[in-house]
C-alpha cells in the first residue's frame, strides 16, 4: 500500500501536496491526550444533535425523510417501507475499559501501515480521527475494528438464538439455540495472560467456536475458526457436524456462504469478520447518525426467550418480527465503506457505521453484486452495567440483539443473546480442534 | 426443544441439576423398485418406519452422559411377501446347457432343469459303474421328512429335505450367467426358511420379525449409544478426555467409502452404501481416552489417544438373503453355499461329464464347451462352518492415533489399529472331504468346501487436511497400509491368500458461487478419488480363464458430491456419483430434501445404476479346479487338483461387480418424511 502510494505520488506532481500531507498521515507519531479524548470520550463536550430528533420520539414512515441523513440507506428503507419504527432514547456514553485506553495511549506510536499492519501491539491501533484527505483513512478503520473489543478478550455467547423468519408471513421456520465462545489469543488487554495466549506458534489473532444446542438436524454441529494475525492468511475453519460424528475441514471461501441457512454469513459475523485485506476500505464521513445502543434492564423482553434463572431476551418487532424492540440513540460515527477485493464476491459493498467511540459497526447496509441494497443488519449494543452482574464494570458493550434483513427476499434473521464477558468460560482449549472431535 | 414429559421420567443418575435433554423423532422411508434383470417388478423395496430418542444429562462430578435409542420396523416383509416375505422366491429351474448334446442315455435331459432334478445324480452316475457306483451325489428334494429321496440309493439314510420353493438363482437380480454355473439360494426370512441359515456375525439366521426389526437381538442393537464422557483438566494445561461405552469411533475423512474409518463394522443392509455412515455403523463397545496437549512451539495441536474396543467381535452386516439391500450380494453367495453344505443341491452347468470340454483358449461362458446339472450330496461342496471370534481379550481391538496441526494449518494423524477383519475370508476344507464320484472320505485341495473366517488385521495409516486459498479448495488425504486381510484366491490350495493391501483417497471440497443455482449461497462440490492396492496380487492364465485373486489388483473408485442449497438451506437438491473405474459400474442418486419446520422434513430421491457389460465380473467358478481327478480333469490338466480357470458370473462375480455393479437394477425411487415431536 505504502509502496503504491509513493509511486503514485512520485508519478504527478499535480497531486504532489495532497500526497505530502496523506504520507504524513501515514507516519506515526505519539498519540496525544487531546487525541485519545475525541477517540475515547467523544461526548465530553455534549451529546450530539439533529435538526427534530428529540428523546422519546419515534421514527416511522411518515416522518422518516426528515431523518435519512442519520440512519443507513437500508434501515432508510427499512422504516420507509414500513418494516420498522425507530424508538429514539438519550445518548448515553460507554467508555471503553481503561486498560485499552492505557494501551493504546502506550503503543499507537508504534503502529504504521505497510503491507498490511505493523508495529501493533494492543489498544486501538489509529486513535487519531479519520481524515477525508487522508486516503488510508478507510483501511485505518477498518484495523481500529478488527482491533477493537468486540467481546473484549474473550466472551460467551449462551444461549444465542436465531430466528428464521419468512418475513411476508412471520412465519418462523427456523429456530437455532447456539453458544457462541470468542477468545483473542493475542493483543489482550484486560484478561491474563496479557497480551499473548502462547504457545500460539501459528500465530492466531482470534478464535471463534460455535456449538449448535437445537433443533435436533444441526444439534451437536461445531464450527470453529481461526484468524491468523497475518492479515495476508486466510483463517483456517473447522465444521464438526454432529450428524457425521467427524471433523470437516472448510474451505474458507465458504466464509461467504449462508452460514447455516440463515441470513448471515460467516463474514457478517460481528458486522465484518473477513480480513482487512479482502476488500477496499473507504473512508466515507463523520457524522451523527442513529444507532441501536441501549440499556438491556429498561428493553421490553420477550415472552417466550427466557433463562431459568430470570434471564430475560429482547423482544422482536417490525414486520414479521424480524427487528429488535430497542431504543436507538444519536452517535457520533464513522461511515465505512467496503468493496470486496475479489470478483465473485456475493457482495459488490458494504457501508459499515462505525461507533466512533466503541469502534463497532453497529449497523451496516449490504449491496448485492448488481449494486442494490440487499440487507439490513443490525447489532444492538447493550451497556455492561445495566446486564448480567458478570458484566458490569467489564467497560465491554455487549452485543444484545440483532437482526439481519434480507430486504429483496423478505425474509429475516433475527438474533438475540445472552453474553457474558467471562474469561473462566472461555479456556483456550475450547479453540482447539480436538476439543470438536470430542462432541456428540 | 427438549421433550419434559419424557425427560421427568427419566432417572435422576448423578447429582447434577441438569436436567435430562431429550429428542424424540420418528422417520418414514419408503421405497420402490422397478424390474429386475429377470423382468420381476419388485414394487416396494422398504417401508422403515424409525423412532429414534436421543438423550443427554451433565452427571455429577463433570462427567456427562449420551444415548440413542432407535428402533426400526420395516413392513416391507408383510407388504411385499413375494418379493422378501414369506411368499418370496419360489420354484426354479437351472440351465443344463449340454443336456440334449450328451451320449449317454441316462444322462440325455432338457437343457433346463427343476431344482433337484439333475441329470447328474446318485442314481445315474451310479449307472456308470465303477468306482462311481458308491457315489454320493443327490440329496432329498421330493419328500419331506426324515425320509431318504430313493433316488440317492442310500437306502435308509435320513437326508435332510430341500424343497424346489422359495428359490432364487444366485445374483439372478442383477446378471445372468449362461453356461455357467447356477445356484440356488433360499430367499424367504430364515423362520419362514431356515435353509442356508446361519450366524454370519449378526445376520444371516434372522426370522422375519428380526429382519423388521433388526435393533431388537441379543446385542441390544437398539441402544445405538450409550456412552459416559468427561474432560479431565491437568494442572499444566493439558487435558484428558475419556470416552466409555457403545459409541461410533470415526477416524476417517472420507464419506460413502471408508479407508480408515474401520473401527465399527458397517450395517450395508440398511441401505448398501447410500445411507449415512452414522446410520449404519454398528456401535460398539469402546473405551477412548485422549491425552491433549495443545499447542506446542511447533504444533497448533497435539493429542495422542487410545481406542480401545472391548465389545464381542462383530462383522459387517453384508444383509441376509432376502433382503433388499445385501452389498454385492455375499449375504446371498453365502447362504447359498450354506445351503449346499447343509442339503446339497442342485448346481447348475457343472458336470462336463461325457460331453465335449470347454476349447482351450476361447472365452468361458455360452458356446464354449457344454455342461450338465449336479445334484450335489450334503456334506460335499458350500460353507461348513463360520468362526466368529468369541470374547477374549486377545480378540479385542486395540487403536493409537497421533494427531495434530502444525503452524501453518496442516492438520494430519497417524494411525495405528489392531483389529478383525469385519469381511469374512472363506477358507477351504482339505482334508476329511467327501469325494463325492466315490463316496470316499479323503483329503484333497481345490474343493469348493469352505469354513468361513475373520482373520486379524493390522493397520497403519494416516490422515491429512489442508485447504488451498487461492483455489477455495479444502483437500482431504487418508492413507492406510493393512497386512492380515484375506482374498479369494483360487490359485491357491486353501483358496486365499492373505496379502498387504495399500488404500488410499484424495477428497476435494469446494463451495462455489453458481449463479444460476443460488447467487448468495454456495453449491458444495465435492469429489473423492480411492485407490487400492493389493500387493503380491496373482493371477494366472488358466487353460480357460484367469484365476487367481478376484479382487482386482488395482483399483479405482470415484465419487462427485454436488449439493445446492435453496430458501435459506431449507431446500437442499443434490446429486451424488459413484463410478467404479475397474467394474465399470456407475451409480447416480440424485434427491431433493425440503425442511418445512424444525420439526418436519421431506425428501425425495432416486437412485439408478448403469454398467457397460457384465463380462467384465466373471471369473475363475472353479468347476476346472479338478479337485477330484480323474473324475473332474478337464483335457490338459494334470492329475493334481488346480484351476482351469473356467469362468462365468457364479459365484464370484459379485466380488468383481463390487456394490455398485451387484446392485445393477435395483434402482430406487424414494420417499422419505422425519417429524420430531
Amino acid at each position: 500500500m505504502k509502496k503504491n502510494l509513493k509511486a503514485h505520488c512520485l508519478g504527478s506532481l499535480k497531486i504532489a501536496a495532497a500526497c505530502a500531507v496523506a504520507l504524513l498521515a501515514q507516519a506515526a507519531h505519539a498519540v496525544t491526550e487531546a487525541e485519545l479524548d475525541d477517540a475515547f470520550f467523544p461526548y465530553k463536550k455534549g451529546m450530539p444533535s439533529f435538526p427534530g430528533l428529540k428523546a422519546g420520539m419515534v421514527i416511522n414512515k411518515s416522518n422518516v425523510d426528515q431523518f435519512k441523513d442519520i440512519l443507513s440507506p437500508a434501515h432508510y428503507k427499512l422504516v420507509k417501507d414500513g418494516w420498522y419504527e425507530i424508538p429514539v432514547a438519550e445518548t448515553f456514553d460507554m467508555p471503553l475499559p481503561k486498560p485499552f485506553i492505557d494501551a493504546t495511549r502506550q503503543n499507537a506510536d508504534k503502529v504504521k501501515l505497510g503491507n498490511t499492519i505493523e508495529g501493533y501491539i494492543s489498544g486501538r491501533p489509529f486513535p487519531q480521527q479519520p481524515s477525508a484527505s487522508d486516503p488510508h483513512a478507510g483501511e485505518k478503520l477498518a484495523w481500529n475494528f478488527k482491533y477493537g473489543l468486540n467481546w473484549g478478550d474473550g466472551a460467551i455467547v449462551y444461549p444465542f438464538y436465531w430466528q428464521y423468519i419468512n418475513a411476508n408471513t412471520g412465519n418462523v421456520e427456523r429456530t437455532i439455540k447456539f453458544e457462541f465462545h470468542f477468545l483473542n489469543f493475542m493483543h489482550r488487554v484486560s484478561n491474563p495472560p496479557i497480551p499473548n495466549i502462547t504457545p500460539n506458534p501459528s500465530a492466531f489473532y482470534r478464535g471463534t467456536y460455535v456449538k449448535v444446542i437445537e433443533p435436533l438436524d444441526l444439534k451437536n454441529t461445531q464450527l470453529l475458526l481461526q484468524a491468523y494475525e497475518d492479515d495476508t492468511k486466510r483463517g483456517e475453519a473447522y465444521l464438526y457436524l454432529g450428524f457425521q460424528r467427524r471433523v470437516r475441514r472448510l474451505a474458507t471461501g465458504q466464509t461467504t456462504d449462508s452460514f447455516l441457512g440463515s441470513d448471515l454469513m460467516i463474514e457478517d459475523f460481528e458486522g465484518y469478520n473477513g480480513r482487512v485485506s479482502d476488500y477496499k476500505w473507504k473512508f466515507i464521513e463523520t457524522k451523527s447518525v442513529l444507532m441501536p445502543y441501549y440499556k438491556h434492564n429498561l428493553m421490553k423482553k420477550d415472552p417466550v426467550f427466557k433463562d431459568p434463572d430470570g434471564y430475560a431476551f429482547i423482544a422482536a418487532t417490525g414486520k414479521g418480527q424480524c427487528m429488535p424492540d430497542i431504543t436507538w440513540q444519536l452517535r457520533k460515527v464513522h461511515v465505512l465503506e467496503g468493496r470486496p477485493a475479489e470478483a465473485g464476491h456475493p457482495v459488490s459493498k458494504r457501508l459499515i457505521y462505525l461507533d466512533a467511540q466503541i469502534m463497532t459497526p453497529s449497523i451496516s447496509t449490504i449491496y448485492d453484486r448488481k449494486g442494490d441494497i440487499w440487507k439490513a443488519f443490525t447489532i444492538g449494543k447493550a451497556h455492561p452495567d445495566f446486564h448480567l452482574p458478570v458484566n458490569k464494570g467489564s467497560g465491554i458493550p455487549l452485543d444484545d440483539s440483532g437482526s439481519m434483513v434480507d430486504l429483496q427476499a423478505n425474509h429475516c434473521t433475527m438474533i438475540r443473546f445472552r453474553g457474558e464477558i467471562d474469561p473462566a468460560k472461555n479456556p483456550a482449549t475450547l479453540f482447539q480442534v480436538q476439543n470438536l472431535r470430542g462432541g456428540d | 426443544m427438549a421433550v419434559p414429559a419424557l425427560a421427568q421420567d427419566l432417572p435422576a443418575m448423578g447429582e447434577s441439576t441438569s436436567p435430562w435433554k431429550v429428542d424424540v423423532f420418528y422417520e418414514n422411508d419408503t421405497r420402490f423398485r422397478g424390474k429386475d434383470n429377470t423382468g420381476n417388478r419388485v414394487g416396494l423395496s422398504k417401508f422403515r418406519n424409525t423412532l429414534q430418542v436421543e438423550a443427554d444429562k451433565n452427571l455429577s462430578d463433570g462427567w456427562a452422559f449420551h444415548g440413542i435409542l432407535r428402533g426400526t420396523y420395516d413392513g416391507v416383509y408383510q407388504l411385499n411377501q413375494d418379493e422378501y416375505g414369506k411368499s418370496a422366491g419360489g420354484a426354479v429351474n437351472l440351465e443344463n446347457s449340454g443336456g440334449q448334446m450328451v451320449g449317454i442315455p441316462f444322462l440325455r435331459s432338457p437343457t433346463s432343469v427343476p431344482y433337484g432334478q439333475a441329470p447328474v445324480n446318485n442314481a445315474s452316475i451310479k449307472l456308470l459303474g465303477g468306482p462311481l457306483a458308491g457315489n454320493a451325489f443327490g440329496f432329498n428334494s421330493t419328500v419331506p421328512g426324515t425320509v431318504a429321496n430313493p433316488s440317492t440309493g442310500q437306502g435308509a439314510v435320513p437326508l435332510p429335505y430341500s424343497p424346489n420353493q422359495g428359490l432364487r438363482l444366485l445374483f439372478d437380480r442383477w446378471g445372468t450367467n449362461p453356461n455357467g454355473v447356477q445356484v440356488a439360494v433360499p430367499v424367504r426370512p430364515c423362520d419362514k426358511d431356515s435353509r442356508g441359515c446361519a450366524d454370519f456375525g449378526g445376520y444371516g439366521d434372522l426370522k422375519q420379525s428380526e429382519l423388521e426389526a433388526p435393533e431388537f437381538n441379543s446385542r441390544l442393537d437398539f441402544i445405538r449409544e450409550a456412552y459416559v464422557k468427561k474432560l479431565f483438566n491437568l494442572d499444566d494445561g493439558k487435558q484428558v478426555f475419556v470416552k466409555v461405552g457403545k459409541q461410533q469411533v470415526v477416524w476417517g475423512r472420507t464419506d460413502l467409502f471408508r479407508v480408515l474409518d474401520v473401527i465399527n463394522p458397517m450395517d450395508y443392509s440398511r441401505g448398501n452404501i447410500y445411507d449415512e455412515m452414522q446410520d449404519i455403523r454398528i456401535p460398539m463397545w469402546i473405551l477412548q481416552a485422549e491425552y491433549r496437549m495443545g499447542a506446542s512451539d511447533s504444533f497448533q495441536d497435539r493429542n495422542v489417544s487410545v481406542v480401545w474396543n472391548f465389545d464381542q467381535f462383530r462383522p459387517n452386516n453384508l444383509g441376509q438373503c432376502g433382503q433388499p439391500n445385501v452389498i454385492i450380494d455375499a449375504g446371498c453367495t453365502f447362504r447359498a453355499f450354506k445351503t449346499l453344505w447343509d442339503y446339497g443341491g442342485t448346481v447348475g452347468n457343472f458336470a462336463n461329464l461325457a460331453l465335449p470340454p470347454p476349447t482351450p483358449g476361447l472365452t468361458s461362458g455360452a458356446g464354449n464347451g457344454a455342461f450338465l446339472a449336479t445334484d450335489f450330496g450334503p456334506h460335499q461342496i458350500g460353507i461348513r462352518n463360520v468362526d466368529l471370534p468369541d470374547w477374549k481379550f486377545n480378540n479385542t481391538q486395540l487403536g493409537l492415533k497421533w494427531e495434530g496441526v502444525t503452524a501453518n494449518g496442516f492438520s494430519f494423524s497417524v494411525n495405528g489399529l489392531t483389529y478383525r477383519s469385519q469381511m469374512p475370508s472363506l477358507h477351504m476344507i482339505n482334508t476329511g472331504v467327501t469325494n463325492m464320484f466315490t463316496g470316499a472320505i479323503q483329503n484333497t485341495t481345490d474343493l469348493i468346501a469352505f469354513d468361513l473366517v475373520y482373520p486379524r488385521v493390522n493397520l497403519l495409516g494416516g490422515s491429512a487436511d489442508f485447504q488451498i486459498p487461492d483455489a477455495n479448495l479444502a483437500v482431504r488425504l487418508e492413507a492406510a497400509y493393512t497386512s492380515g486381510e484375506e482374498f479369494t484366491n483360487t490359485a491357491r490350495r486353501d483358496g486365499y491368500s492373505r496379502n498387504h493391501v495399500f488404500r488410499s483417497v484424495i477428497g476435494l471440497d469446494r463451495p462455489t458461487i453458481i449463479p444460476w443455482i443460488n447467487e448468495a449461497e454456495a453449491t458444495l462440490i465435492s469429489g473423492q478419488l480411492f485407490y487400492q492396492h493389493i500387493f503380491d496380487h496373482e493371477e494366472y492364465a488358466g487353460a480357460y480363464g484367469q484365476y487367481g485373486m478376484v479382487d482386482w489388483k488395482d483399483n479405482v473408485t470415484g465419487t462427485l458430491l454436488m449439493r445446492a442449497s435453496l430458501m435459506n438451506a431449507r431446500l437442499n437438491p443434490q446429486v451424488i456419483f459413484a463410478r467404479d473405474f475397474k467394474s465399470h459400474a456407475f451409480a447416480m442418486a440424485p434427491s431433493v430434501s425440503y425442511r418445512y419446520s424444525d420439526n418436519l422434513q421431506f425428501s425425495i430421491g432416486a437412485n439408478y445404476k448403469f454398467r457397460s457389460s457384465q463380462e467384465r465380473w466373471h471369473y475363475d467358478d472353479q468347476r476346472a479346479a479338478n479337485p477330484f481327478a480323474p473324475f473332474t480333469q478337464y483335457p490338459g490338466q494334470g492329475a493334481s487338483p488346480g484351476s482351469a480357470g473356467l469362468s462365468g458370473l457364479v459365484p464370484l462375480g459379485g466380488f468383481r461387480a463390487g456394490p455398485i455393479g451387484a446392485a445393477w437394477k435395483e434402482d430406487e425411487i424414494q420417499f422419505t418424511m422425519k417429524y420430531k415431536f
